[in-house]
């Protein structure tokens, strides 16, 4: 049996919870406590205030696609057995903006504005990667 | 602190073909562009100053020497010039090398600045480059990881504009019959072929609605251009061009983070800029917009003022873009066209609108153009840069 050939999130020192919260099924966000403003993807500090007071929150993990584009060919190494496949930028209840794939979903079905709930794949035994199926 | 308006004029250029040429070395791509440049501004090369070499992609150790002053030493310039230093905004580099050099000059810290691209990324292997762009300007811990790579990017806005603005896979398609049309009529174009709609999209699809007709041709390619102070420039053989307004917004470095993929910041960019050159949307006689998917070009021209929003597409479609149509439009071919030099792209489109100022672009020439405005955008399409040349001081 091959391994997991694709390219793999390397987490740093502050998005290691938001890592650690998919394995454990939760999508966790951060929320800065003194502007209370949410941020994706992960910070050393809040892009609007400069704060480093940050805290983290889990997500409705709903949302609806912004946009979405479906690769067919010429895909980077490490896909070719997954086309065609979604990529869809996610646009979650917080306001908050996330890439990831539309799974459980024929892909001449995906559309903008679909509504769309986090699921989330453990692709490796160390990472989980967050992916998103329609709201039936 | 003065204005760099009509106190700055680029008086040359030179350019290579674009195309894959395994055996024309990187160098030659850059020294063949400078020596052309030198030669067409009439310049002596010992006042040459200051060297901005743009970045390059296709090898690390060629891009060092760049910025180490490899070109410094091959111009025979050493003790001579005072600077080589590289500017590097992918393919916003061309407006940005732009506005470093109408700083230097204005603010009198240099006198004559020759501006540089050169790559290599058409003859390199063709699996490499996908994997190298898959990581340029794309995040690797949070898009990378889910497919996401160069040739997606431009989807992704299209995607969205289409949705909101009703635009058909046809409308956008002809984008690219456009920028073959004038890719014909250029020299230095590596996809000199007319194409139908019809060829566009039927062609094979890569990431919806993009086929491989919509997607960026990697080519070898260099360019380059001399500025200068208007002063200067007076007894020069070229008729000067002049630098009359600059605006631009970076509006994301990941894509995910672009709260509209269907204006970018080409609105408040192209307002910046008409205003510093007091000219407005109908004064434009040519538009160089860069492309680099179809996508883009009906984006600055609604971003621009020249079409209304969702009108871009209808625009494009019934020929007003192409040679001899009202707005003629990216008249070197484009990225589409003239083929993808990395940042050389936006090197090219920004050379030709120079080009046409100077009345010297042959069988693409647009008769008695005098305002041109250029466009460029970086990495992913992360920054919307809009720049208003002129054949006239004001």
């Amino acid at each position: 049996m091959r391994g997991y050939e694709k390219p793999l999130p390397k987490p740093s020192t502050w998005s290691k919870p938001f890592w650690d919260g998919c394995k454990n099924r939760k999508l966790l966000i951060q929320q800065c406590e003194d502007c209370k403003k949410y941020i994706f993807y992960p910070k050393l500090f809040c892009p609007f205030c400069l704060s480093r007071d940050l805290s983290w929150v889990e997500s409705t993990g709903r949302g609806t696609i912004y946009t979405f584009t479906v690769v067919y060919s010429y895909q980077p190494t490490g896909f070719a057995d997954d086309v065609p496949y979604t990529i869809a930028v996610v646009k979650l209840s917080e306001g908050i903006r996330i890439m990831s794939n539309i799974v459980q979903c024929p892909p001449e079905e995906v559309v903008c504005d679909m509504e769309v709930e986090v699921i989330f794949d453990d692709v490796t035994q160390e990472i989980t990667l967050p992916k998103f199926k329609p709201v039936r | 602190m003065g204005s760099f308006k009509g106190k700055i004029a680029i008086v040359g250029i030179g350019e290579v073909p674009s195309g894959k040429f395994p055996d024309r070395p990187c160098l030659q791509n850059a020294l063949e562009a400078c020596k052309e440049a030198i030669i067409d501004s009439g310049i002596r090369k010992e006042e040459i100053d200051t060297i901005i070499p743009t970045g390059t992609f296709f090898d690390r150790r060629y891009n060092t020497d760049m910025v180490f002053s490899k070109l410094v030493e091959e111009l025979g310039l050493l003790r001579k010039a005072k600077n080589n230093f590289q500017v590097f905004a992918g393919g916003s580099s061309s407006s940005v090398m732009l506005k470093t050099a109408c700083g230097l000059i204005t603010a009198g810290l240099a006198k004559v600045v020759l501006c540089v691209q050169s790559d290599k990324v058409g003859s390199s292997p063709t699996q490499q480059m996908i994997d190298l762009f898959a990581t340029f300007g794309i995040p690797e811990e949070w898009e990378t990881p889910f497919g996401f790579f160069m040739a997606g990017t431009g989807s992704l806005f299209a995607t969205r504009y289409m949705y909101e603005t009703g635009t058909t896979p046809e409308q956008i398609a002809s984008v690219v019959v456009s920028m073959r049309k004038w890719a014909v009529l250029n020299p230095n174009a590596m996809l000199r072929r007319e194409l139908s709609i019809e060829d566009v999209i039927n062609a094979k699809m890569v990431a919806t609605p993009f086929t491989t007709r919509e997607g960026n041709i990697l080519a070898d390619g260099g360019a380059a251009f001399i500025v200068t102070s208007t002063e200067r420039a007076k007894d020069l053989p070229n008729p000067a061009v002049y630098p009359l307004g600059f605006g631009s917004r970076v509006c994301h470095y990941a894509i995910s983070q672009n709260t509209d993929l269907t204006r970018l910041g080409f609105y408040e960019a192209s307002q910046e800029a008409y205003k510093m050159a007091g000219v407005k949307p109908e004064d434009v006689d040519v538009a160089e917009i860069y492309d680099g998917y179809p996508i883009f070009p009906l984006i600055t021209l609604e971003g621009l003022g020249i079409c209304k929003r969702g009108e871009a597409g209808g625009f494009v479609y019934e020929g007003n873009t192409w040679p001899g149509g009202k707005m003629p439009m990216t008249t070197n071919g484009g990225m589409l066209g003239q083929g993808h030099t990395a940042a050389g792209g936006g090197v090219a489109i920004l050379v030709e609108a120079v080009r046409q100022l100077m009345g010297k672009a042959g069988a693409r020439q647009v008769k008695g153009a005098k305002i041109a405005v250029e466009t460029s955008m970086g990495g992913t399409f992360m920054d919307s840069h809009v720049v208003i040349l002129g054949r006239e001081l004001p």
